[in-house]
């Protein structure tokens, strides 16, 4: 499946908070992109020098204000983690002109067209998909109601641009520097009408507190949809090594690698195709290390996660050691 | 490089241009019709819609539903499947995707994907008619729907048909714009050589292209005529077509009878709606509606209006399939020769143009 990534450029790049930064991409052959659908994400693939080629997704903020971004050009927004090398990676080394490549949008995060009413819950960072879908329920005028959390206005991007297109229908929640005011998503929750659909994303703790609450309130399954980029790295990835026992290799894991990337770069093309733990084609057979698997898929079983005799490669890692598999 | 041959490489900024034709990108934000109200039921229908294969089938509830008509997993036309409730289900793997396009159930899969979802149009229905969004779904205000009332209204009688057209929908809209045809294409119905020679005038009101003529103390064509029982009067004709969307035609005629027994002026109204949606760039789909004010209850007026409708605009048919033939399979270009009764039809197409290089092209 090669050759289906776009190669763009960095077109503008603003701080908007102290911790995030959005990039502007452009097509470098100046051809329109595929347009993007409201919630949508696309793959960033860029080289690192200190970890080699890395691969993360971001949503498509879409545009500003009202005003879709140029065909050309997808904007997206960055926050730099400390521990978390990709993005440093991008904050550092990012700067207008660079090149690197994006796959077309995906989108598991659909705004329904058809809903008569939507409610959307950002927390920080996960306001990205949550502005584009705003965008969309305002041009098509339907009823909405926006609740967008963070610690404090000045950490929160694009907060003015949000709140001025909500309006009326939006609110700014400030948890303060602890985080200890929560938003109380039982009360948001209760009042909302029956014919709601409920958008969050954010923070792993916020989206499962909505789904509990819903399941609490004995809502529907579905009516809450969400986004999460939980197979995406963690501060606490470690490195490891993979032996490939019947090719009779062994290959270093970088803490901003997957085992399929590092598969791939050393020319080993194994299957897959979604990149986050749910499509089942990338699983292989483990030999040893089991015990020490790291599960982050969404596809295999618990029984198949507890047996630790396969794993998806392209998110699940290990806790240090070598991985023995089956190829 | 020397002056002239500067001058030779830029476009002359005195060149005439920016007329639509066949070529010319279809324009894809514009509410369309997808298909008669009872065309759309609880079996699925598949037609393809500016290039595109749509599925078009009724939620439980009633509502039309139009989903792109492949499975985004092996491209099987989802419109070879069946329904399950309001769940539209692929007839090769038995992917299950729900109004909005969102999948719902994958069987051979332990989880419902995520990524597996199906393109939604926008469409809304309006009488008898059920319109589609094919552009960017952020712009389908339904308050852009154009207006016709009239083939839902009780004041009114329409028959109708539909057609499949090998042509584009620029020269349909130009055929439609263009009355001097009619005495020579439509012999029998529409045309009479009186009212060819009579005074048109064309105006522009925004996107909106309007001819109108009238014609005083003249025979009635026997499309009216006929059934009104008018054709041995003299009458006072006016006319008014537009080109109102690329997707929407509609034309108001109408007969005044001065000679009528009760001493008073009987007025009688036509209006006739061509509905026109480009299948791809060089074919399309047609509805129409001939509606009328007087005798709604006349079963031999409805024979006789949809019997010389049809009769009208297969000559149609057959005029732009041969054109488009033409211009399409003669090895040697030509460029068309415009006089004077072509104004309107320039108009259009100098519309359909500029509405076409106004949006973007992409892809989704």
């Amino acid at each position: 499946m090669k050759g289906q990534l776009i190669d763009v450029a960095v077109a503008g790049i603003r701080q908007l908070t102290p911790r995030i930064r959005e990039y502007v991409l452009a097509a470098v052959d100046g051809a329109p992109l595929p347009r993007p659908a409201p919630g949508a994400h696309v793959e960033l693939h860029t080289v690192s020098p200190l970890s080699g080629p890395v691969v993360r997704h971001y949503s498509l903020v879409g545009g500003a204000g009202l005003e879709d971004d140029a065909p050309d050009r997808y904007r997206i927004a960055v926050q730099r983690e400390d521990r978390q090398r990709g993005s440093a990676h991008i904050h550092d080394t990012f700067a207008v002109g660079t090149r690197l490549k994006v796959s077309r949008p995906r989108n598991n995060f659909p705004l329904d067209l058809r809903d008569s009413r939507s409610l959307l819950i950002a927390g920080g960072i996960g306001i990205t998909p949550i502005y584009s879908m705003l965008r969309s329920l305002v041009r098509r005028k339907r009823p909405f109601e926006l609740i967008y959390t963070g610690r404090a206005a000045e950490q929160m991007a694009y907060a003015d641009d949000v709140a001025r297109l909500a309006g009326a229908s939006g609110r700014l929640h400030f948890s303060g520097e602890t985080a200890a005011r929560h938003l109380d998503i039982r009360e948001l929750l209760l009042r909302q009408s029956d014919d709601t659909t409920v958008y969050v994303c954010g923070p792993a703790a916020m989206i499962d507190a909505v789904h509990a609450a819903a399941g609490d309130l004995g809502w529907q399954e579905g009516r809450v949809r969400s986004e999460r980029f939980t197979a995406g790295p963690s501060p606490d990835d470690v490195p490891f090594e993979v032996e490939l026992r019947r090719s009779g290799r062994t290959l270093g894991v970088g803490r901003d690698t997957s085992i399929l990337d590092a598969l791939t770069v050393a020319g080993i093309e194994a299957l897959a195709d979604c990149r986050r733990g749910e499509c089942g084609l990338c699983p292989l057979p483990v030999l040893e290390g089991g015990e020490r698997i790291d599960h982050r898929d969404s596809y295999l079983s618990e029984e198949e996660r507890a047996a630790g005799d396969t794993l998806c490669i392209c998110v699940s890692r290990l806790r240090g050691g070598t991985l023995v598999l089956d190829a | 490089m020397n002056s002239i041959t500067a001058i030779a490489a830029a476009p002359s900024p005195l060149e005439m241009g920016r007329f639509a034709d066949q070529n010319t990108p279809l324009v894809r934000d514009c509410w369309y019709v997808a298909g008669f109200s009872d065309e759309i039921t609880r079996d699925i229908l598949a037609r393809r819609l500016l290039g595109v294969d749509v599925a078009l089938y009724r939620t439980l509830a009633g509502e039309p539903v139009a989903v792109r008509n492949r499975c985004p997993h092996r491209s099987f036309p989802l419109a070879k499947g069946r329904l399950d409730g309001d769940v539209l289900v692929c007839g090769y793997h038995g992917m299950q995707f729900d109004p909005s396009g969102r999948c719902v159930n994958m069987p051979s899969m332990p989880i419902v994907p995520t990524n597996a979802n199906v393109r939604a149009f926008p469409t809304a229905e309006r009488g008898p008619l059920v319109w589609i969004w094919m552009g960017d779904p952020d712009h389908a205000d339904e308050s852009l729907i154009p207006d016709t009332s009239w083939l839902a209204s009780p004041g009114w009688k329409s028959v109708r048909g539909s057609f499949h057209m090998k042509s584009d929908y620029v020269a349909m809209h130009e055929n439609l714009l263009d009355q001097t045809h009619f005495p020579f294409l439509h012999p029998g119905t529409v045309g009479t050589p009186e009212f060819a020679r009579s005074k048109l005038d064309v105006r522009q009101e925004g996107d909106v292209i309007v001819i109108y003529r009238s014609l005083k103390n003249a025979p009635p064509p026997g499309i009216y005529g006929v059934p009104m029982g008018l054709m041995e009067r003299r009458v006072d004709r006016f006319s008014e077509a537009r080109f109102v969307s690329p997707a929407l035609h509609t034309a108001y005629a109408s007969v005044t009878d001065n000679e009528d027994p009760s001493g008073k002026a009987e007025v009688y109204r036509f209006n006739i709606t061509h509905l026109i949606t480009p299948e791809t760039q060089n074919s399309l789909h047609y509805w129409w509606f001939n509606s009328r004010d007087r005798r709604l209850d006349d079963e031999a007026a409805d024979e006789f209006l949809r019997s010389a409708s049809e009769q009208a605009y297969l000559e149609d048919v057959d005029a732009l399939e041969w054109i488009s033939e033409t211009v399409n399979a003669d090895a040697e270009p030509q460029f068309d020769l415009n006089f004077a009764p072509d104004k309107p039809g320039l108009l259009m197409r100098r519309s359909i143009f500029e509405r076409a290089a106004a949006q973007q092209a992409r892809a989704y």
